[in-house]
């Protein structure tokens, strides 16, 4: 599997592509350099020009596309229903822009279509790295703050708890990020139970084909 | 070390003030005011070599030109200095209130300590004298002399910058530095994959200012200020990250475990992609406003609506937007005639 990551910094592709490994159990091959955005709303819009270019000029089997939440809404087992559709949740916004705009891409070197993989992480992937060490932070624990209006912490208080300070370096992050997913490396149930922008992803992920082609 | 600076008739400056921090990126048109800014702090600066005036602050005609009133973070917050002139080009007058006496007296031996940089690239890649002098120049000019006095004077220190600078350029695998001739040394880099040699005029832009930027951020006894014109120049942007990390190593040295004081930078900037960077810190970012030929400065944190602003988009896209102000003003007549309709 030959997979392209669209983030919005090192830190995140390095903890994605082993996320990514820990998911399909097995490794994968990634587009280098991956393609970055500027957070969002730049992700989703860079995505269909990453898809297109993806789709003509590279043999990539698909995308892996992840987002901090930040404090949109919570994508959830509802928005999963056909046809339905959350203005301000990150992953239906993502999906309807992949799906848009591969339906409109022809056949290309026998390649019928670009897979995707989409996730969010709730509110900040700081908080993937935090589960499983630290029991406070969960989606649903999220989820209840935005519903009371009290929420459990901060992005920025995520950031400490993981970096032990509040501007960490870029390879200080990476550093730390590559610490804590290697934990779920090991063992993904955890952040699948705990994070289901997570789950979405390795969803998605799992249920890739061999890519269909035509000679 | 300086907390707040109010200003008055001084250059774009009228009448306006801006209180400081560790860091601070300044982002505006051209014109706004940004490197007056650092002139300013220069200016105290050489006058503060000087004995003080004996006028009181204000006093007379020596007064009736640009005004600038400097305060200082703890221990100095007893120090207030009054920095007056008769124009521009004669702002020479400086008045210092200092509580206790004494106080003062250490505070200008730290501000002899400011140092300002606009970074040359051609400057940068010349041999330069060698000297025991570790401490870089304006224009990076001597910046093979720096880096081979301190592999001299601190090895650790020279290490960990070519160490970095690998990490940073992994297209390098060592820095070299070479006898020139005539008392000059002069820069070079080992390309990993083969072992050739580049010599510095054959670096880019970026690495150089990269090594620069290296050259600061390791600097084991680093001045009290320091000043950045154009911190993006030259770097790509996916390496802007780096450049800040670089520059909080001075200003935050608890958060990389270093015991010393900290550093104030003041870094300008025209880069969207730069202030992206800042997103977690917005009360390090301050915007120049130009209005005509008079500017402000305004705190990024001070905006009531940036919570709002921040869950909309980068702070870059906003910037160029003008939804932040600080970007230059556009005249676009419309009057009938000025425009011509070819029939």
């Amino acid at each position: 599997m030959k997979l392209a990551i669209l983030s919005e910094s090192p830190a995140d592709e390095a903890a994605l592509r082993v996320l990514a490994e820990a998911v399909v159990d097995g490794p994968v091959e990634f587009l280098n350099p991956g393609f970055r955005a500027r957070g969002w709303p730049s992700v989703a819009q860079v995505l269909p020009a990453v898809l297109r270019h993806l789709h003509f000029n590279t043999d990539a089997d698909g995308v892996l596309v992840e987002v901090d939440a930040d404090d949109s809404v919570v994508h959830t087992e509802q928005h999963e229903r056909p046809d339905y559709f959350h203005p301000q949740c990150r992953i239906c916004k993502l999906r309807a822009v992949v799906r848009q705009t591969v339906k409109k891409l022809p056949t290309a070197d026998g390649r019928h279509r670009l897979l995707r993989a989409v996730g969010v992480a709730v509110p900040a992937i700081e908080a993937w790295y935090l589960c499983g060490r630290d029991e406070t932070v969960t989606e649903a624990a999220w989820l209840e703050g935005q519903r009371t209006g009290r929420a459990p912490y901060s992005r920025a208080e995520l950031k400490w708890r993981v970096y032990g300070t509040d501007r960490p370096t870029l390879d200080y992050e990476i550093t730390c990020a590559l610490r804590e997913v290697a934990r779920h490396r090991r063992d993904p149930r955890r952040l699948l139970n705990d994070f289901p922008g997570f789950g979405y992803l390795a969803a998605d992920l799992r249920s890739w084909k061999p890519p269909t082609t035509e000679s | 070390m300086i907390a707040s600076i109010q200003f008055r008739h001084f250059k774009a400056l009228r009448a306006t003030g801006l209180q400081l921090q560790p860091f601070n990126l300044i982002i505006g048109p051209n014109g706004s005011g940004k490197s007056s800014l650092i002139q300013a702090i220069l200016r105290f600066r050489n006058l503060a070599q000087l004995p003080l005036s004996s006028e009181p602050p204000g006093a007379g005609a020596a007064c009736t030109g640009p005004e600038l009133v400097f305060k200082f973070i703890p221990p100095f917050d007893g120090v207030e200095a009054h920095l007056c002139g008769v124009s521009e080009s004669r702002c020479d007058q400086l008045n210092v209130s200092s509580s206790p006496p004494g106080a003062w007296d250490e505070l200008r031996s730290k501000l002899m300590d400011v140092r300002v940089y606009l970074f040359d690239h051609y400057a940068m890649a010349m041999p330069s004298p060698r000297s025991g002098d570790a401490e870089l120049i304006t224009n990076g000019g001597n910046l093979a002399a720096v880096l081979a006095a301190r592999r001299e004077s601190n090895p650790d220190a020279y290490a960990a910058i070519e160490s970095e600078a690998v990490r940073l350029m992994p297209e390098f695998s060592r820095i070299e530095l070479r006898d020139a001739g005539n008392g000059k040394v002069e820069l070079a880099m080992v390309l990993r994959e083969d072992g050739d040699v580049i010599p510095a005029d054959g670096l880019s832009q970026g690495n150089l200012y990269l090594l620069g930027l290296l050259v600061l951020g390791y600097d084991p006894a680093p001045p009290a200020i320091v000043c950045i014109e154009d911190l993006d120049r030259g770097i790509h942007p996916r390496m802007l990250r780096q450049a800040r990390d670089l520059l909080y190593r001075l200003s935050y040295p608890d958060a990389f475990s270093l015991h010393r004081e900290a550093v104030q930078v003041i870094a300008t900037t025209h880069s969207p992609y730069l202030l992206d960077q800042f997103r977690d810190h917005p009360e390090e970012v301050v915007i120049a406003h130009k209005r005509g030929r008079a500017a402000t400065f305004e705190r990024l944190i001070d905006r009531p609506d940036l919570n709002e602003l921040l869950q909309e988009g980068s702070l870059g896209e906003m910037w160029y937007a003008g939804i932040l102000g600080g970007v230059p003003d556009e005249e676009i007549d419309i009057r009938p005639g000025k425009v011509r309709i070819e029939p």
